[in-house]
């Protein structure tokens, strides 16, 4: 039998490094190894390729280079945002009034990425209010309930720029605009958005968005992992989470990655040049996908609002099967997907994101994620669409729901026909 | 067999791996479908995850001739339902309902303890299906 086609359908999860952007970095692994804070000729070389990075970085969200601080990857620029925001806020109050003891309240999403969730959910265990917004069916919070859940120790909203399971783009500027207005009213406010899925597939400018915290991770666009960045808009402060040296203007104590810096460099120059192709390239190829699917399979679902999201990403239920089997029969053709079925997760729960959308367990195990990338070609989606169809009618022909009755969730007795 | 399914936990996010053979079980399923002629059936589901199993037996003077299996869940669900039909498959009803969760746990090469509910599902949907029979099969 014939090697059989490897098709990466998983973008969301990670990205392969562009060659460019291994070239870029190799030299700073070998000859150019200096630590960024040695003042000898070796550091001063990585603090020049730091520094450009930084700039390079920061033009990709249209922000200054001095508001970029790199740490490890998007959990830790998640992190970073929220516990410095709400640890510089809890020591104001008590500067101000000597009292630890009164916690703020923080808004967010039902929807947000799992380190911002935990982060929430820590700090709810720790007395402070949490507001966790709806995304309704479509998969988008409304501005309008962020608006309705303001109280008067509000002191951050995080909501994510775009999905990473659904990829559907949140009104993040609208909330920006809102936050500028309570602001001006001498409120003390501020907004942090997770872009580490939108960075790089949809022009991002944070002046335009009114954010004042803003992460990315460098594996999500075609860079190596072990890089991110948290952008901290000029006059912000963030109490830094690291004990250390004084790197990253003492908000990121350790020294810096600096390889994987170049890297993020190269790969967000590169993202920024070729963004307006790679997403047309992206889009082609999923509304191709979503196109042959539709015409191939029946009683498969669509997860979040079409219109407002990604590019690249696609998200479909399949009734009747779970996610999990429907991963492994495609792996075994070469087909690389992701599932929020519980058994991927290592949950029982199977996916909040799609459980948040008003879908039923049966839905959300049986939710496929479909994320293309600027390397796959016409002949991907071909092959995709010759297997996938196949998969999902044998996984059905074993599956009793379409058979017997349609939902799982009620546990029922013997049933017994002789 | 050899193990067919392992996990390795690290901190916070344990993570699944699945042998060849597993992944074989979920991709050509044995003994998949409904008899047509089954004179014994049972159907059953894991009340906290929603797994379901059903089992379709032929049996005829006290021998199981043939089995079918349909299913709903996680993989270990489908792959206790594959391997449990071979399993019982020229075996006598009683020695059947003998077979314990030991011994499909055995049969498909182990499970890490949170799945070993799929084998536990599968026994239990196993003697359903013979007990919906005429209680003349067991003898």
């Amino acid at each position: 039998m014939a090697e059989a086609r490897k098709v990466y359908l998983d973008h969301s999860a990670t990205t392969p490094a562009d060659s460019r952007v291994v070239e870029a970095m190799l030299p700073y692994l070998t000859e150019k190894f200096g630590n960024a804070s040695s003042v000898h000729f070796f550091g001063q070389e990585a603090r020049a390729a730091v520094d450009r990075a930084r700039r390079e970085v920061a033009a990709l969200i249209g922000a200054r280079a001095n508001e970029m601080v790199f740490v490890s990857g998007g959990t830790e620029a998640n992190n970073l945002a929220i516990r410095g925001i709400t640890d510089a806020s809890l020591s104001r109050t008590s500067q101000s009034n000597g009292d630890q003891s009164q916690k703020g309240h923080v808004i967010t999403s039902s929807i947000e990425h799992s380190s911002v969730r935990g982060i929430c959910d820590e700090l709810e265990k720790r007395g402070w209010e949490i507001t966790r917004l709806p995304a309704y069916a479509e998969g988008i919070v409304r501005t309008q309930d962020v608006r309705a859940s303001l109280r008067p120790h509000t002191v951050l909203i995080s909501l994510m720029l775009a999905n990473n399971e659904i990829g559907t783009i949140q009104p993040v500027a609208e909330v920006g605009a809102l936050v500028r207005e309570e602001r001006a009213r001498g409120r003390q406010l501020w907004l942090h958005t997770d872009a580490v899925q939108a960075a790089g597939r949809i022009p991002l400018n944070v002046g335009t968005l009114g954010c004042d915290l803003l992460s990315l991770s460098a594996h999500k666009l075609y860079a190596p992992k072990g890089a991110g960045a948290l952008f901290v808009r000029r006059g912000v402060r963030v109490i830094s989470q690291n004990v250390g040296g004084h790197q990253e203007r003492e908000r990121r104590a350790g020294t810096e990655a600096v390889p994987g810096i170049v890297a993020f460099g190269a790969a967000a120059k590169l993202a920024r040049d070729e963004m307006e192709q790679r997403s047309e390239h992206d889009r082609r190829l999923r509304d191709c996908f979503e196109a042959g699917l539709t015409e191939r399979i029946e009683d498969i679902v669509f997860n979040g609002d079409r219109a407002r999201r990604l590019p690249h990403l696609s998200n479909i239920s399949f009734r009747f099967i779970e996610g999990e089997g429907l991963l492994i029969s495609l792996d075994l053709q070469g087909i690389a997907v992701s599932t929020g079925s519980a058994c991927s997760s290592g949950t029982l729960e199977p996916s909040p994101v799609i459980r948040a959308l008003g879908r039923n367990d049966e839905l959300a195990r049986g939710a496929i994620r479909f994320s293309f990338g600027k390397d796959n070609a016409d002949e991907d989606v071909d092959y995709v669409l010759e297997v996938l169809p196949r998969m999902v009618e044998k996984l059905r022909q074993i599956s009793p729901l379409n058979k017997v009755s349609p939902m799982p969730n009620a546990a029922e007795g013997t049933r017994s026909q002789s | 067999m050899d193990p067919v399914y392992w996990i390795s936990t690290s901190n916070s996010e344990p993570r699944t791996l699945y042998s060849q053979a597993f992944k074989d079980h979920i991709a050509n399923p044995r003994n998949a479908g409904e008899l047509p002629d089954a004179n014994a059936t049972g159907e059953e589901t894991n009340p906290v995850c929603g797994d379901r199993l059903r089992i379709s037996l032929r049996v005829r003077e006290g021998r199981i001739e043939a089995a079918g299996f349909l299913a709903y869940g996680c993989p270990p669900t489908l792959v206790c339902g594959s391997v449990l039909t071979e399993l019982i498959m020229g075996k006598t009803v009683a020695e059947a309902m003998l077979l314990t969760r030991k011994d499909l746990l055995e049969a498909v090469g182990g499970l890490p303890s949170r799945k070993q509910h799929a084998a536990a599902l599968g026994i239990e949907t196993l003697r359903s299906a013979i007990e919906s029979g005429c209680s003349d099969l067991i003898n």
